[in-house]
This record gives C-alpha cells, structure tokens and sequence, in this order.
C-alpha cells in the first residue's frame, strides 16, 4: 500500500503555526513580487479566491472581507516542510519526496492497521510542528493520492463523503460497493495526472466522475489521449503502474533528487551533485518556460545504516527575483546546501527542488526570453548577446549547462561570484512577509512572560 | 526486505576526492560534544523563541532569555509551557490537577489564567532549557 501524506494548505499552516491570530480567518499567500495568490486558507477558498489568482483582482476582499495577503516565506515553509518530512519518514521504510508539502510513503510488507498508523502519523506532525495533514491510502499511488483528496474534502466539506473518510482515509479498507460509491461523487478532474483540457474532453465524451473513467475503454482513451491517462486508468483500477520513486512532475514545482550507490561525505562532492541536480532542473524549468523564486535543497543520511550517525537537513533560498538561469539557480543552491552541511556525515540521498513557479515574462518577439539577460542580471553578457534571440541565449545556457556538468565546482563558482551584485542589490517586493521565525535568530517569536 | 537500498546510477559523484580528517564519527566513534544533541530531544519538534518580561523569574526564567522549546514533550503539570492567549504566546507555568487547569506566572501580581466559558487551553509547547549569555 502507499499513503499520500500532504500539508493542507501548507503555506497558510505555516504562517498560522507562528501567528495564532490568522486561525479561523481568510489567508492567501502571494507569490515573490506579490503577483499571484499561490496558497489560500479554506475561508479564502470559501470567499472565491482561486489558485494562481492575480492579487489585484482580489485584492478588494482585504476590506470587504478582512482577507489577509502575506508574502511567500520560503524560508519558513522549507524548514517547516523538512520537519514534516522526516517525521513522516519515521513510519514506513520508504519516502519519496513529492513536493515542498506531500511525501509517498510505501507501506508494502508492512503490517497492523495502516488506518491507526495514518492518525498516528497525522497527530504526531500536528502535535509536533502544528502542521495539519491528510493522509491517503490506496494500493497505488493514484489511488492513494484520490484517496488523500477524499480525507481532506471529507474534512473540509462534512457531508461531501462518509464521515469516517476525514483527514485519514484508506482505500483499502472500503468494500468495492463503498469505493465505487466514493468515485462517482468524485469529479474526473481531481484526479492525479488529469488535468483541466483533458477533463473538458473527458466530460465532452460523456465522462464525469472517477467511476466513469474507471469503466471507460482505457486502450481507447489511452489512443485518443495519452499513455498516461491509460496508465492512471490502470492505476485506479488498482494495477500499479508507477513505482516509489517514479512519478509525475507536481504542479507548480521541478524536483530532482537521486539516492547514491556510495555515500556522499564531503562538501566538494555534495556540491558537485547539487551543482547537477540544479542544471537539470534549470533545463526543466526552461523548456516549460517558468521561472522559480526559491530553491530548496536536502540532504539526507540512511536511517538504515544504523551504525550511522543521523543528519538529514534542509534549506530554502528564495531567490531576489525569481530566475530560470542556470548559474542563479546553482548559486543558491549551493548557498543553500552551504549552510546546513556538516562534514562526517554519510549521506545516500540528495535532491533540489524549485518552487514559486511561474510563466517567464513574456516578451516582444525577437527578444523572447530576454528576462534572464537584461540589466538586472548577475553577470551582464555582452549587448551583443543580450539582444540575442531564443536560439542564442538557449545555447549560451546549454553551454553553461555543460561546463556545470564537467566542471562542477569552477562553474558553481562563476554563479556564485555573480550574487554579489545580483539578487541582493534588487531585492523583489515582497511587503508583508512574516518573519523567518525558525532560520533567523533576530526573527524568531516573541513569548510574553 | 524493507530496506530503502539506494541505486546506484550516474549522478553519484564520480571522481571527487577530497583530502580532509576523515568522518570522526564513522572512524572512532567518537565525536565532539554537540550542543544540539545535548539540548534537543526531538529535533523536528523544537523550536526557539525569545522571552518578554519578568513575571516567571523565580522559575529560572529572565526577561530576554532565548527559550528552547520542545513540541514533541507532554505538557504536564509543572512543567513551564508556552501557551497561546488571545492569540499572543505567554510563557508559564502549567497547573493541571484533575479538572483544574491553570497557567500560573510566579510573579504572585500576576493572575492566574483559567479557561473562561467555551475556552479551552491552547498549548504550544514546553520550555525545556533557557538560554542566556553571562558575558559580552
């Protein structure tokens, strides 16, 4: 079996964690410049605050509603994020990080009842971080992600599924009956790899709910649609298609990590696999033409070598202005991974994420893609490149992405020498963001005595 | 069969080879006293905050103490905890004996914070050391 374990509302929970003020009340978080609301408290989603939604369009509830904007924290939410993830680790042999705020575990071989062991899991991170989660079981990932939007819905909207589904649900544990009742009230669109334009052709096609596609003719949606809508077919049919470590890019966020043969011990070499980690993801970012505002990165020691002593941290970087160039996002990332490695440790997995994703600004034509290369940029290129096109630039990061991969510590410090007078020297707006109550000491809480 | 065996693949560092002291705790065992090993007990679960006043001295806690606090630790009667009142953290002591629950300052000019009707107790964490410089 697999569990789904996410953070509701994950940059709300953590804001709220350190400002008990903003329980019960409307919350958005906005995004680096304040543009977009990128997480929203229930009683936001109740006053219509869509995801991603510009900040000025709702801008007027502040007064008419007393909704509360605060600027991403990234900083927060990483440190918070990695707490939860390595509590999380503690309940099944393996975890695969999904995003800034879900984990898989992979419960298989496991026995007891996976429904007890979920609460407990749920009640130890609220109790010891405050963070609220929902746990999913299903006996693939697909599944378990449903099963995980269910505990929270069920939560969130009493009456919407069976009580007894709230903030833990197993799959496993409902008879078929049961589970084919949970999928016709479940819309084809929350599920895990459906997204809006295949929806509005499922539901064309006469497709509505999960049940629906369940009983739809997969080879045949798998040819009009792709391999993966067949594949999520077979997985809510409780055929395993994707294993631990193999999944789907989250939305709103690129991730690359990897576990080692042969346990990374040293500053230099974490570098070096980082400084990889972060150019594939900068290629990733680029050919999905977003650009990220924080870099997280972690590193973890086995808890399986148990002769071992333990050290598994995290960092986040939020970056001045958010950036896809590939020497920004090497330089934070080796920033980040600066200020929590400690030598002597063997660690066995690695992984750097982006998140605060958005579209790159676009541009006239002939200049596109240009965001990287204006004045603001950390290391100025020659004019001539500068108003290069596309093709030009592209090769330019290319050819940095190569020398990263040969090179690994000289172009990490090229990146880094371009900080100096890079993101710090234009910091982005970012006005109501809350203190770094867990990274900075002269933010931390204040407590009345 | 459970455990989590990690692949080897491309991404491994290759050819780095660093000249350091070696890995102390790996080789001999033996490792340098650590702070945080000594002070934490859960470290997900602690956290830092600073302290604001005078009204728990004769508890050991002074105005402009950093506090460290402990998530993971059950708040029991005694122990001093932070709580949440009107939405601000105080620092007390917690008196929990039977249905009677209280926080208590030990400054006696303080009163003692009881749950009025429909309250409850808002418990955040437990203070388990405070820290304070006693020089430069």
């Amino acid at each position: 079996m697999f569990a789904l374990v996410d953070v509701n509302n994950m940059y709300v929970s953590c804001e709220r964690v350190f400002r008990p003020s903003l329980i019960g009340r409307p919350v958005v978080v906005l995004s680096n410049n304040d543009g977009a609301c990128i997480a929203r408290s229930n009683e936001a989603k109740d006053l219509g605050v869509r995801m991603a939604q510009p900040w000025f369009e709702v801008r007027h509830l502040e007064r008419s509603a007393g909704l509360i904007a605060l600027s991403a924290n990234f900083e927060l939410y990483g440190d918070m994020s990695s707490r939860m993830m390595s509590l999380a680790a503690e309940f099944a042999p393996r975890q695969q990080i999904y995003s800034i705020d879900e984990c898989f575990l992979d419960f298989d071989g496991v026995p007891g009842d996976l429904r007890a062991i979920g609460r407990e899991l749920r009640s130890k991170v609220l109790g010891w971080t405050g963070l609220p989660t929902s746990v999913g079981f299903g006996p693939t990932k697909t599944l378990a992600k449903l099963a995980n939007h269910v505990a929270k819905m069920a939560d969130r909207k009493p009456g919407s599924y069976p009580a007894e589904l709230a903030q833990v649900c197993n799959f496993g544990l409902l008879s078929p009956e049961q589970l084919a009742a949970v999928m016709r009230t479940t819309e084809v669109g929350n599920v895990w790899g459906i997204g809006r334009k295949t929806t509005a052709k499922l539901n064309q096609g006469g497709i509505h709910n999960v049940q629906d596609l369940v009983q739809a003719d997969a080879a045949a949606l798998g040819r009009q649609f792709s391999i993966v809508v067949e594949r999520t077919i077979q997985e809510l049919r409780g055929t395993p298609c994707m294993g631990v470590e193999d999944a789907p890019e989250a939305n709103q966020q690129i991730m690359c990590s990897r576990s080692f043969g042969t346990p990374v011990t040293d500053l230099p070499a974490m570098t070096e696999v980082l400084s990889q980690f972060a150019t594939q993801v900068a290629r990733k970012l680029r050919d999905q033409r977003s650009v990220a505002g924080a870099v997280h990165v972690f590193i973890t020691t086995s808890p399986y070598r148990r002769n071992d002593a333990q050290h598994s941290p995290s960092a986040t970087l939020p970056l001045g202005r958010p950036s896809d160039d590939t020497r920004v996002l090497i330089s934070a990332a080796v920033r980040a991974l600066r200020s929590v490695f400690k030598p002597g440790f063997n660690y066995v997995k690695a992984g750097v994420m982006l998140a605060d994703l958005q579209q790159s600004e676009p541009s006239a034509p002939g200049l596109a893609q240009q965001s990287t290369l204006d004045l603001f940029d950390p290391e100025p290129e020659p004019e001539s490149q500068a108003q290069a096109p596309q093709r030009n630039r592209t090769e330019l990061m290319n050819t940095m992405d190569a020398l990263n991969l040969r090179f690994g510590r000289d172009a990490v410090t090229v990146a880094s020498a371009g900080r100096r007078s890079g993101p710090s020297a234009h910091a982005s707006k970012q006005d109501r963001r809350s203190p770094r109550y867990t990274t900075r000491l002269d933010e931390i809480v204040t407590a009345r005595a | 069969m459970l455990r989590d065996r990690p692949t080897a693949d491309a991404s491994a560092p290759r050819t780095s080879v660093a000249i350091s002291f070696g890995s102390p705790a790996s080789e001999s065992g033996i490792t340098r006293l650590d702070l945080n090993e000594i002070l934490i007990q859960h470290p997900q679960a602690a956290f830092l905050m600073r302290v604001s006043g005078s009204s728990m001295q004769a508890a050991g806690v002074e105005d402009g103490d950093l506090a460290l606090i402990d998530r993971g630790m059950e708040a029991t009667h005694g122990r001093i905890v932070i709580a949440i009142v009107n939405d601000e953290f105080i620092c007390r002591r917690l008196h929990r004996r039977g249905s009677d629950v209280r926080l208590q300052a030990t400054d006696p000019a303080c009163a003692d914070w009881v749950a009025g009707e429909g309250e409850e107790l808002q418990i955040w964490g437990v203070v388990t050391h405070v820290i304070r410089p006693l020089a430069g």
